[in-house]
């Protein structure tokens, strides 16, 4: 007996040294490079000379020897997504693991422990956008040969990301523009609303201050599958079932997808298994992955395997087989003022969401069907009949609508017992939130530099429940564990890192605290990580990590990502003077200067510049300080009267300003200063008033009985021809350039 | 700097002040190729030919030959992208095939015979109707299966809307009436189907012979009212529900078949798809 229990133990070691000792080696060179995805030459980041970076295998047991050569003359970062990993190797700079400074060299080791899909990605800044990702495939050891194909979703806009990042805190409408090319209506003007016939919800969205409605902030100049537009696959043949692996490896884009040769059945999801479920289409979200079983029909076919951007913009196929090509349905264009009717139902006056009641959660109800023409139909039929469907809680409900089946969380069952061990349970709740409008994205109104750690304890069971109260979906993603969505399934809820939550929604989900150190939860659409949206848990009494010796000072790198100042100029150059103002702005404050400068001196020189702060959750009260320079050649005997009947006589005024700006139903923005003069100023201002496509309405007006209105007209991203009359210096023509 | 320099003067161009000529060689190469594309009659000869000028210059689609002339710019366009918008249109052809659903979309007198090839690459393909209206005679275990699943085509047509269709599927279960084979019915089962079979085939010709969707579903009420008669005399290998929607017909209110206990209403389509609730249910 005692001697069989040796043999075990002997078989045992031997066994695990043979396993140990496979190492896998990789070395990852990352460069500048120049590539043209769409039509022009632009900076991105290659790694071994290519983008996606390479596709790395693995065997469940191995250890991985990653060695990053970093030839940029900036510091870069790698993050393992989804692995089970020492806390040191997570890869996010500052909080995990040391940055890789610019020519060094970093080595990542660490053990495989599980198997499945996954992939990697810089953690460093925008770098992601510009080509930094790439699969991470781990096989079963001993799994029985299957057909396979992996495939890396990305998106490529020819703009530099740090420039989307930058206009889309300027509320700027030019991707709206760019998409209205491909996509007539994308602009949601009151031209478009008046030929869609829907004049009033357009008008009844303004009033909810709300700008014009999208799935996606960003436009992208090309979705690509595995690096390129279109991809073949022509190896597989009549009959072959191929596991496709699929990662959306893109910054901020979710993609539809659908497969010509019939419907597909998802195997697995985040690199955990699922039992099999056949689907006619699904949703991937940004950093999501999932393994669907395709099968492929005929011989001399090639199945089109359609990737679709959830603004429908455009798309990217993979055809698998060889032969003539099976075209997939392409999906048909949004109606977007069927979208933007449901969200003026959705939301309330003080910015809340209202579910009305439906209880949504996983991914269930999509209120976006309503725009969705192959579910509800090409176009709204005249309404013959009242009936309040607004309590039928299907209205949403995709696959109740239509006989295509659409994937959601609650189709996804565990083929395992994912049950956490016991131990305590510690809830938490969060709300995410977010201001279109200013592109603030956070949680329970903060973002990561605003909050603490969120310490938690080994052995603890954690479970959040999440609450998504702002207008778009969130990817929300946590490092270095597996959580269970909570679904229905009870004891086979599936395991997943990244969980897709739709605008309303209430998901939970829980994982069993069992590692030690810092790790990262947040939004994975790039520009919301950036702008804050996240949170840190960090394990109480961690062992110090190696790589960080300074944690204090570290992180506070880290914060600065989401503490960044973005600014904005924007000039009139016209025929009778010249307009303009200058932002200069965060999350929470902004420092602003507006002049005039006439040409001559009857007409003036006025410098007026603000510093403030946003208050509140939707940021429309703006508290400020500020200095005036005034400088006007007053004719003799002339006096200024405001409708307070204060006078002004002086040539130079300077003066000190307090003053109030809120931001009024219909985006118009309310001022209100007295300055150490004590002179009085209430003014009405509303910019950028959608008329068409490219023509933009402005108007002011103020108690100093000076007014403004103007058009322009949108040219494209930095010009715009103009038109207005002002008071002080009367009609007038130009440009304006707008940075 | 080269960037503003472009933008001024693209600037002064469009404001009138300067105009300024593009001087680019322009590419006089017209490449003329024919592809094979499969069609049946004139009007089909219209969408292919206005599909392809989404791309090309010129095209020209031959009726006898089944053939596409096409003229392009090289640099502009391919052949792949040409092909590709006639087959969105709903015309296979060599390099590429039509989506189902493009297919399906096309006008009764358009649907031309797909190839053997074309046919079983879209036999899996995710329109539900379709793999439904397939009805292997052999396998057939109630004599009326076929007419039911057509009943079900038209009926799933007037939930999308879709006139076209629903007078097409009406017109095949006018047929299938027809040749149902009365030697399969029992005495009980023979009565009922006398009794409602002409009132079914009149229904069935009317919705065949209009395209106008609200006629369509005023005829329905009967045809479906008939139809779950025959449906509870000659069942079903399944359960069939029957669903009730008050508002029809100024608040007289409709019935309808169904084979799914969700609720997609034929009476209005997308608008109020959910609106209704089953009265019967016959297993
Ligand atoms: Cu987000």
């Amino acid at each position: 007996m005692k001697s069989f229990r040796i043999l075990i133990l002997f078989m045992l070691c031997t066994l695990n040294q043979l396993v140990a000792q496979k190492k896998v080696r990789y070395d990852l060179y990352v460069r500048d490079t120049l590539v043209n995805f769409a039509g022009k030459e632009k900076h991105a980041y290659a790694v071994n000379g290519q983008i996606p970076m390479p596709e790395l295998h693995f065997t469940e047991g191995d250890t991985a020897e990653i060695f990053i050569h970093n030839e940029l003359r900036t510091e870069t970062s790698i993050h393992w997504h989804g692995l089970i990993i020492p806390n040191e190797q997570d890869g996010v700079p500052y909080l995990t693991t040391a940055p890789i400074k610019a020519k060094t060299t970093h080595l990542y080791k660490f053990p495989i422990v599980q198997s499945g899909t996954y992939w990697y990605h810089s953690h460093t800044k925008l770098q992601e956008q510009s080509g930094m990702y790439g699969a991470f495939i781990i096989h079963k050891r001993n799994a029985p040969p299957m057909k396979e194909y992996t495939l890396i979703l990305s998106d490529w806009t020819n703009m530099k990301p740090f420039e989307v990042h930058r206009r889309l805190h300027m509320a700027n409408d030019w991707s709206a523009i760019k998409k209205a090319k491909i996509q007539k209506g994308a602009v949601q003007s009151y031209g478009d609303a008046i030929a869609a016939g829907s004049l009033k919800t357009k008008f009844t969205n303004e009033w909810k201050r709300m700008l014009a409605m999208d799935v996606s902030d960003v436009y992208y100049d090309k979705f690509l599958s595995n690096g390129k537009p279109e991809i073949e696959a022509p190896q597989f043949k009549a009959g072959d079932k191929v596991r496709v692996r699929i990662i959306n490896g893109s910054s901020s884009t979710y993609f539809w997808l659908n497969y010509a040769g019939g419907q597909m059945e998802v195997a697995a999801s985040d690199g955990m298994d699922v039992v099999p479920v056949p689907v006619d289409r699904m949703i991937i979200a940004v950093a999501e992955t999932y393994d669907v079983l395709l099968t492929i029909p005929e011989d001399s076919v090639a199945y089109e395997f359609l990737a679709t951007s959830e603004d429908r913009i455009r798309n990217t196929s993979l055809w698998l087989g060889r032969g003539t090509k099976q075209l997939a349905s392409p999906l048909k264009p949004l109606k977007y003022f069927d979208g933007m009717k449901m969200m003026n139902d959705m939301m309330k006056m003080n910015g809340n969401l209202d579910d009305m009641g439906m209880n949504m959660s996983l991914q269930q109800m999509d209120m976006n069907v309503v725009m969705y023409p192959e579910i509800t139909g090409e176009k709204e039929e005249k309404k013959d009949h009242d009936h309040d469907s607004r309590l039928d809680n299907d209205r949403y409900n995709s696959n109740a609508l239509s006989d295509i089946v659409t994937l959601n969380y609650a189709m996804l069952k565990s083929p395992v017992k994912t049950t956490l061990p016991a131990g305590p349970t510690r809830v938490l709740n969060f709300t995410l939130s977010g201001n279109m409008n200013r592109y603030v994205w956070s949680i329970d109104n903060k973002t990561v530099s605003e909050t603490d750690k969120i310490l938690i304890k080994k052995g603890e069971n954690i479970r959040i429940v999440l609450y998504n109260n702002s207008m778009m979906r969130h990817p929300m993603h946590l490092h270095g564990h597996f959580f269970r969505i909570v679904n229905g399934y009870g004891d086979y809820s599936p395991l997943k890192n990244v969980l897709d939550i739709m605008p309303m929604e209430t998901d939970t989900i829980e994982f069993a605290a069992t590692e030690s150190g810092d790790w990262f939860f947040h939004c994975h659409i790039l520009y919301h990580m950036m702008s804050g949206m996240g949170r840190i848990f960090s394990y109480e009494n961690s062992p110090p990590n190696p790589q960080l010796p300074n944690p204090e000072k570290a992180i506070k790198k880290l914060y600065k990502d989401d503490r960044e100042f973005h600014f904005m100029v924007q000039n009139d150059f016209a025929s009778n003077g010249n307009d303009g103002e200058m932002m200069y702005m965060n999350t929470r404050y902004n420092l602003q200067a507006e002049w005039r400068l006439g040409y001559n001196d009857m007409h003036g020189y006025e410098v007026e510049t603000h510093f403030g702060r946003y208050i509140g959750k939707m940021q429309w009260l703006f508290p400020y300080v500020g200095i005036d320079y005034r400088y006007r050649k007053m004719g003799i005997d002339e006096v200024e009267k405001n409708i307070f009947g204060q006078k002004n006589t002086k040539d130079i005024r300077q003066a000190l300003c307090f003053g109030v700006q809120y931001t009024l139903p219909l985006l118009i923005v309310a001022d209100a200063r007295f300055d150490t003069d004590g002179k009085l100023r209430l003014s009405l201002m509303r910019e950028d008033i959608p008329l068409t496509k490219r023509l933009r309405l402005n108007f002011m007006g103020n108690s100093d009985l000076e007014y403004m209105a103007g058009f322009k007209y949108v040219l494209d991203k930095n010009f715009s021809l103009s038109a207005h009359y002002d008071s002080d210096m009367g009609l007038g023509g130009g440009f304006t350039f707008t940075y | 700097m080269k960037n503003w320099k472009i933008k001024i003067t693209t600037l002064l161009a469009a404001i009138g002040l300067v105009s300024v000529s593009t001087l680019q060689a322009q590419n006089k190469n017209v490449v003329k190729e024919t592809y094979k594309v499969s069609g049946n009659c004139g009007m089909c000869k219209k969408t292919i030919e206005t599909a392809a000028t989404k791309k090309a210059s010129d095209a020209e689609w031959s009726e006898e030959k089944k053939e596409l002339k096409v003229s392009y710019d090289p640099g502009k366009t391919n052949a792949d992208e040409i092909l590709k918008a006639v087959a969105y249109s709903g015309y296979d052809n060599e390099k590429y095939f039509a989506p189902q659903a493009a297919y399906s979309k096309l006008p009764d007198c358009c649907q031309y015979e797909r190839s053997a090839k074309a046919l079983a690459s879209n036999k899996n393909a995710y329109n539900k109707t379709d793999k439904e209206q397939s009805p292997g005679s052999q396998q057939e275990k109630v004599a009326l299966e076929s007419v039911y699943a057509l009943y079900f085509s038209v009926k799933d047509a007037l939930v999308k809307t879709d006139a076209n269709t629903a007078s097409s599927k009406s017109k095949e279960l006018m047929n299938a009436l027809s040749m149902v084979k009365m030697e399969s019915l029992n005495a009980d089962q023979h009565k009922v189907f006398m009794k409602y079979v002409s009132n079914l085939k009149t229904d069935a010709v009317s919705i065949g012979e209009s395209k106008d969707i609200s006629k369509q579903r005023e005829h329905f009420t009967t045809l479906s009212q008939n139809m779950y008669e025959v449906m509870k005399g000659i069942k079903p290998s399944y359960t069939v529900y029957l669903d009730h929607c008050p508002m029809f017909n100024d608040g007289k209110g409709a019935n309808w078949v169904s084979k799914e206990s969700a609720i997609k209403n034929p009476y209005y389509g997308s608008q109020m798809m959910t609106c209704g609730k089953i009265s019967e249910t016959s297993k």
